[in-house]
């Protein structure tokens, strides 16, 4: 069996001249969460689209669970559940009605699923869509696609319009169908500390390129800030220094890699080293983006 | 499932026009009783109803059915179900299409009995005779013509009012542009209810519901192909 769940190769989408997507290669493992981190227009969504089998590429092919998406997107569609960046539906549906629309569209459907997630996001099942608050319209898409026992969650911004109580609840739930049923789920966000508490693999996209995709603890592990005094210390930035600032009297460098060979330079070149820390995915983000532009 | 979600869109525009569909030539009769309109002018009027309620039911069909269901905002939804974009399209067409011939039938068949109770004829020969029943099947053509084209554009253009207000334009220029062409050029246009150059009314009804179909197949190109 094949142990990817979605795989792309040089997937590109443009518009004319706007490039949305620029060749990306995704490698998402199967059972893993995988947070799709990007800013507002970096191509998350067009991506997703893409993987959906809702817009072709312009060049390039994917793979969602072994199957391809040019040519099975029916198979593809049986097995992975969605939730749109828009979160509109059917304004005079009730939530019950939903569900009744829904399930005979999966073979998979679980109704003891839509009992136990609809109690417990607290999902007002008689009422019409167009009633419902924003939080609550997103909750009823969540309860759609948990309820399909589908093998791959694709989550477009899952967490919209959701108050903290229930981005805590869809966590702990979406963590643990990742490991009852491995499920693998993609989601994308542009909040960092969601994907930094539950996802275990994470790609970062700007202006339509996959700039880093990789284990988070490996990422997380990589990244290191070393805060360093002294005179005449390198201030260029190389393959190795992502960013060099100056605060005070120290400088601050972001190394991507072999962050103790680095201090260890500064320190025999008369540096003195008082730090060298982890960042956090936020701060590895904005490092990231900030070289690209 | 589908077919469900279709019929609960449309049901209520359905069950209101299915009761006017029965009630209009019932009360017209009752209101001409002793009057000897309905004796004279019964078959007429019974025509200009029929062809009135098919026509009028069949744009505002033809817009309901595909507005919310190919709209911007819900298209997301739709599309990601395991079913090829034809089955959403074809669904959608058929239930409305179903309607639209229910109420053609409720409404042919409460005209013929007010007819027949009034004549005191039970088989109304005004309305069961070959040239009638041409023109209401010539009627009922030119409804699914407009419910078809008035379909395929919703699904076209992705919005029900932009649909209604192509389609009508179509239906009420259409004729004004035959006749400045006949005018200008000499040229007989074909349009629907009339029979095209020298061919039968059974011929030209049969060309004009391939037409209305072919409708259909072009908006399921524009859906099959259009990115989302």
């Amino acid at each position: 069996m094949n142990d990817v769940a979605i795989r792309t190769e040089h997937l590109t989408k443009s518009y004319g001249s706007i490039h949305a997507v620029r060749g990306i290669a995704l490698d998402v493992p199967r059972g893993a969460i995988y947070g799709f981190l990007g800013r507002n227009g970096a191509g998350k969504t067009t991506t997703i689209k893409m993987l959906l089998g809702l817009t072709p590429p312009t060049a390039g092919s994917a793979q969602v669970l072994g199957m391809n998406v040019a040519t099975e997107r029916i198979g593809i569609l049986q097995r992975t559940a969605f939730v749109s960046e828009k979160k509109s539906l059917y304004p005079l549906l009730t939530p019950s009605e939903l569900v009744r629309f829904s399930r005979g569209f999966y073979p998979t459907w679980s109704d003891s699923a839509v009992e136990k997630y609809s109690r417990l996001l607290e999902i007002p099942m008689q009422q019409r869509f167009a009633k419902l608050s924003n939080g609550n319209q997103t909750k009823v898409w969540l309860l759609l696609a948990l309820a399909q026992g589908a093998d791959l969650l694709i989550l477009d911004e899952p967490t919209t319009a959701l108050d903290p109580i229930s981005v805590d609840q869809l966590m702990h739930v979406l963590a643990a169908i990742a490991l009852d049923r491995g499920c693998t789920i993609f989601f994308s966000s542009h909040q960092l500390e969601e994907v930094e508490r539950i996802a275990e693999y994470a790609g970062f996209m700007d202006r339509g390129q996959l700039l880093l995709q990789s284990r988070l603890d490996d990422i997380k592990s990589e990244f290191r800030l070393i805060t360093a005094a002294g005179n005449s210390l390198p201030a260029q930035t190389s393959t190795q220094v992502l960013s060099v600032g100056f605060e005070g009297n120290f400088y601050r460098y972001v190394v991507t890699s072999d962050a103790e060979g680095f201090a260890a330079g500064l320190s025999r070149g008369g540096a003195t080293v008082t730090d060298v820390a982890p960042l956090s995915l936020r701060e590895i983000f904005l490092q990231l983006v900030q070289k690209e532009r | 499932m589908y077919y469900w979600k279709c019929w609960r869109d449309t049901r209520s525009f359905f069950i209101v026009f299915a009761i006017i569909a029965v009630v209009v030539m019932p009360v017209a009769a009752v209101v001409c009783v002793g009057t000897g309109l309905l004796e004279n002018f019964g078959s007429e009027a019974f025509r200009s109803t029929f062809a009135l309620i098919i026509s009028f039911v069949a744009l505002a069909l033809g817009a309901l059915c595909a507005s919310e269901e190919f709209a911007g905002s819900t298209i997301h939804f739709l599309f990601t179900k395991p079913r090829s974009r034809a089955y959403f399209l074809w669904t959608g067409w058929a239930v409305g299409c179903a309607e639209l011939l229910a109420i053609a039938l409720v409404n042919w068949a409460a005209g013929s009995l007010t007819l027949g109770h009034y004549s005191k004829n039970p088989l109304h020969s005004a309305i069961l005779d070959s040239a009638m029943i041409q023109q209401l099947a010539g009627a009922a053509i030119y409804g699914l013509y407009i419910y078809c084209m008035t379909y395929s554009l919703t699904v076209a253009l992705r919005n029900g009012l932009r649909g209604l207000g192509a389609s009508m334009a179509i239906v009420f220029g259409l004729p004004f542009c035959a006749i400045a062409v006949r005018w200008r050029w000499k040229i007989n246009l074909p349009i629907p209810t009339v029979p095209i150059a020298s061919l039968s009314p059974l011929t030209s009804n049969i060309i004009w519901m391939v037409v209305a179909l072919l409708f259909v197949f072009a908006a399921q190109l524009v859906v099959e192909h259009s990115e989302i």
